[in-house]
């Protein structure tokens, strides 16, 4: 059984848009789609309205940078210090550009970083180069990161 | 006419002499000292036998009625008792006597010393009755009237000679080196006139003037007098010769003698004229032939003395106040253009009238760090430089002022004609910052009352002095001093001082200040750098976004003009994001730090042909590029720089079918200029200052395509390397755009 994608997205139209690129993707992973950082944390450690989950981490985390609650670089953080989790290969999405956010991911392990592009078509592209890559190859082979960075 | 600038007389020896312990009195009077207690005579004078009938070896050691009589001594005692203040002369009455077979009227005058009790029989003068009151009320109104120094001494010089009948009444007034300037005077004719001649410190020694301050009046009735002893000569109470300070019969210093003999007169009085508590100048009367002033008008010529001091300390107020209002008028002006423009050295330039009439100079100069500014009359910039840096490691002073610089400061001889004197400000206490004021030589001419070098004789291995026998005008000429300058002036400029510092102090915490609100400002642009980078695009995605899936899911439903639409929303809202991101780049260059290191420039080129191609991959595109140098620069900026460029030149060459694009370089020692040169379609030399602007734009938006930063974006980083952009370009020819980039700086 493929492993799904976490997809943590607050903006309601990013995530339409989001999931409509990963359809027309054809992947085949199931897309969990949260809200915030806290959920998002529930999520990965079967907490909350998630414990009773089926056990397994995601394929693939694509993680919003600017979350309520939780930050995305928190998420990140807590990720990447969890022995059980830090394996789990996770893209951030942003509309920021801001070096400081990339810095502080690049610094915490985050496995590729996109700037969200205006055009559509762009968008596309890397949500769905991001899917596959991740979705499929389905483990995050050492030194992945360059790969996996667009833009 | 002499050039004495420099000679000072010596008479020192003169200070020397013991002129209050004389032993002798003169003959117009007789002297006891009497025992305090029971009035026994413990010295007299050696001439009692000739005014009292008793000689003074029998006087001493008898009782005061043994020669006056008991009830002339009662009545003194009764007197004695009444003095306010015994330690100086108190009249107390007049007596007649009868001795030697004729009456003679005395003024007994008496005060207390160490020795004993001094009493002075002074021979009274029969006709000397004159009623002085309405002398004494004329010359009060006089003084008040007197509106300048010269008109009082004038007039007080009139009054004493009204009420004393000297044929010379001179009003006479110490410099600041004790030498006596004649400011006013009054005679009959008889006595050569000295008004404004000066007298060397020598004539009135020092030790006579602590005398004249003490004992403020004294008068020689006949300078041919034979002194007469005082016996014994020492006192037998102190056991030293009698102190005869505050004697009014006490001999004076045989030179003192010589000198009015010389002077041609016979007779001579001097009154102290006081100025809080220090001798200022005398009322000095002189005679031609003897003549007696009874002590009663002594007293009055005393008391005129005073009002003179008191009507001069009144004007002089006055006249201080006017300077000191005319002064600050000036300073008030200078300040309100100083706070008008904030610097003050451009302000000071701006207005030189103000700065000279401040001070009433002829020249100033301002010092700073940045360099030296004259005004009107001055002596060259180097020499105030080193003036100023004379002031500032030797001086030390904030303020200074001089009247005569080349007199301590041995180079301003070479500029007497404009800086003789200086008044100069510090401004700083880190650097040589001076404001200075120059005042010109102003040559004068001393009329001295003869020659003020007393001959010195030496006699027998004694040196005695002569005093001058010439009291002919003798003129001395003074050089190497200005004007001199005012309190006023001086208080002002100190004022000026510390204003301008104030206002260089206000400076620094306005630029601390203004400093603050930069960074805060910048603190703010980075939060709109973000904002605008975060907020903006996110929507302007969404609109691209859903255009497109409303392109996707409508496709077949849509008329080509609804398609068009879409097309146009999703093309503009594209441009729109590039924009944002092109001008997020753009204020990023401009705040982030350089990060400079050896970039081969030959590859950088490379690989920016090789990006810009790209997307022109169907032309025919020659490239000419030079084998070009290394340089020092921040990799990441120069390749934006570079690849803008490269862009351009692709972009508008895009008309040819065979572009030219060629680069290279030119070292021009401490730099090296860069050129890319196209054949596109150039643009009008009259816009090339507006090609580096931001969103400047020369050519149509459907002809090329731009966000119109590419070029702002290059002049940005080359300026920020220290470096120049400049183009030239003929419409439909080509252009050729330049930078430069400085060569680093090679420690040795």
């Amino acid at each position: 059984m493929l492993k799904p994608i976490l997809l943590v997205e607050d903006n309601p139209k990013d995530l339409e848009l989001t999931l409509h690129a990963l359809e027309k993707s054809n992947l085949a992973n199931e897309v969990v789609t949260v809200r915030d950082g806290k959920e998002a944390l529930n999520y990965l450690f079967r907490e909350g309205n998630y414990q009773n989950r089926t056990q397994g981490n995601p394929a693939v985390v694509l993680l919003d940078l600017k979350l309520p609650k939780v930050d995305g670089i928190q998420v990140l953080e807590k990720v990447k210090a969890d022995p059980a989790l830090q394996s789990i290969p996770v893209v951030m999405l942003t509309t920021s550009r801001e070096e400081k956010d990339l810095l502080r991911s690049y610094q915490l392990g985050v496995n590729a970083y996109v700037v969200k592009p205006v055009a559509f078509k762009e968008f596309i592209d890397a949500i769905q180069d991001l899917g596959i890559f991740w979705a499929v190859l389905n483990e995050p082979p050492p030194g992945s990161l360059k790969s996996g960075k667009r833009n | 006419m002499n050039d004495l600038t420099h000679a000072q007389p010596d008479l020192s020896i003169c200070d020397r002499e013991p002129i209050h312990i004389p032993g002798s009195i003169q003959p117009h009077g007789v002297l006891l000292v009497l025992d305090p207690v029971d009035l026994l005579v413990l010295q007299a004078s050696s001439n009692t036998e000739e005014r009292l009938g008793m000689t003074h070896q029998q006087a001493v050691g008898q009782p005061l009625s043994q020669l006056l009589g008991s009830e002339h001594t009662t009545q003194l005692w009764n007197q004695l008792q009444r003095a306010p203040l015994r330690a100086r002369p108190a009249l107390l009455g007049s007596i007649t006597l009868r001795a030697n077979h004729q009456e003679q009227t005395f003024h007994a005058v008496a005060h207390q010393t160490d020795g004993g009790l001094i009493l002075e029989l002074e021979l009274a003068q029969p006709e000397q009755r004159v009623d002085i009151h309405p002398l004494v009320d004329a010359f009060t109104l006089q003084s008040e009237a007197a509106q300048t120094l010269a008109e009082l001494a004038k007039r007080t010089a009139l009054e004493v000679r009204r009420l004393t009948g000297f044929d010379r009444v001179l009003i006479y007034q110490f410099d600041e080196d004790w030498n006596g300037n004649v400011i006013g005077e009054d005679g009959s004719g008889r006595l050569p006139q000295l008004l404004n001649h000066r007298f060397p410190a020598s004539d009135i020694p020092a030790q006579a003037r602590e005398l004249y301050r003490q004992n403020r009046v004294r008068i020689i009735p006949d300078a041919s007098y034979r002194p007469v002893p005082v016996h014994p000569t020492n006192n037998p109470v102190t056991s030293k010769p009698l102190d005869m300070t505050f004697s009014i019969l006490r001999s004076v210093s045989p030179v003192h003698v010589e000198y009015m003999r010389n002077m041609q007169t016979a007779s001579s009085m001097s009154v102290s004229i006081l100025r809080d508590g220090r001798l200022w100048g005398l009322i000095a009367c002189h005679h031609q032939h003897p003549l007696s002033i009874s002590f009663p008008v002594r007293a009055v010529c005393d008391l005129y003395a005073r009002a003179f001091s008191l009507r001069l300390s009144a004007l002089e107020h006055a006249s201080d106040f006017e300077r000191r209002l005319s002064t600050r008028s000036a300073f008030a002006r200078l300040l309100e253009r100083m706070t008008e423009s904030g610097n003050f050295a451009k302000a000071m330039t701006d207005h030189a009238e103000s700065v000279l009439s401040f001070t009433e100079s002829e020249g100033a100069a301002i010092v700073t760090a940045e360099g030296c500014t004259l005004l009107g009359h001055t002596p060259t910039q180097t020499q105030v430089l080193k003036l100023t840096d004379w002031l500032y490691h030797e001086i030390k002073q904030d303020v200074y002022s001089s009247d005569s610089l080349s007199s301590v400061f041995p180079p301003a001889a070479d500029y007497v004609d404009s800086g003789s004197g200086v008044l100069a400000i510090a401004i700083s206490k880190l650097h040589p910052s001076y404001i200075l004021w120059f005042r010109p030589e102003v040559i004068q001419t001393i009329k001295w009352g003869g020659n003020p070098n007393k001959p010195i004789e030496a006699l027998n291995d004694q040196v005695r002095i002569h005093p001058r026998r010439s009291f002919e005008t003798w003129k001395e000429i003074v050089r190497n001093r200005s004007h001199p300058w005012t309190i006023a002036e001086v208080e002002g400029a100190a004022e000026l001082r510390n204003t301008i510092v104030g206002n260089v102090l206000r400076k620094a915490e306005e630029l601390a200040a203004l400093n603050d609100e930069l960074t805060r400002s910048n603190k703010e642009l980075e939060a709109f750098s973000y904002s605008v980078s975060h907020d903006l695009r996110a929507p302007l995605r969404h609109i691209v976004g859903y255009a497109e899936m409303l392109r996707e899911e409508a496709a077949d439903k849509l008329t080509p003009k609804e398609a068009r639409c879409i097309a146009t929303i999703i093309e503009s809202s594209e441009y729109a994001g590039r924009l944002v991101d092109k001008l997020l780049n753009f204020s990023r260059l401009g705040r982030a730090e350089l990060q400079c290191a050896r970039v081969n420039m030959n590859s950088l080129i490379e690989e920016s042909r090789i990006n810009v191609v790209r997307d022109a991959e169907d032309r025919t595109i020659e490239w000419r590029i030079a084998d070009l140098p290394a340089v020092h620069a921040d990799l990441m900026m120069l390749r934006m720089a570079v690849q803008d460029l490269l862009s351009n030149a692709v972009k508008y060459t895009r008309e040819r079918d065979r572009a030219v694009i060629q680069i290279n370089y030119q070292d021009r020692g401490s730099e090296f200029v860069f050129s890319i040169e196209d054949n596109g379609v150039g643009f009008d030399m009259e816009y090339a200052d507006k090609l580096f602007g931001v969103f400047q734009r020369l050519h149509r938006w459907e002809d090329y395509e731009g966000t119109g930063i590419g070029l702002a974006n290059v002049r940005r980083v080359i300026e920020r390397h220290g470096g120049k952009t400049w183009a030239f370009g003929e419409e439909d020819v080509g252009a050729t755009f330049y930078f430069s980039l400085p060569k680093p700086i090679k420690i040795q």
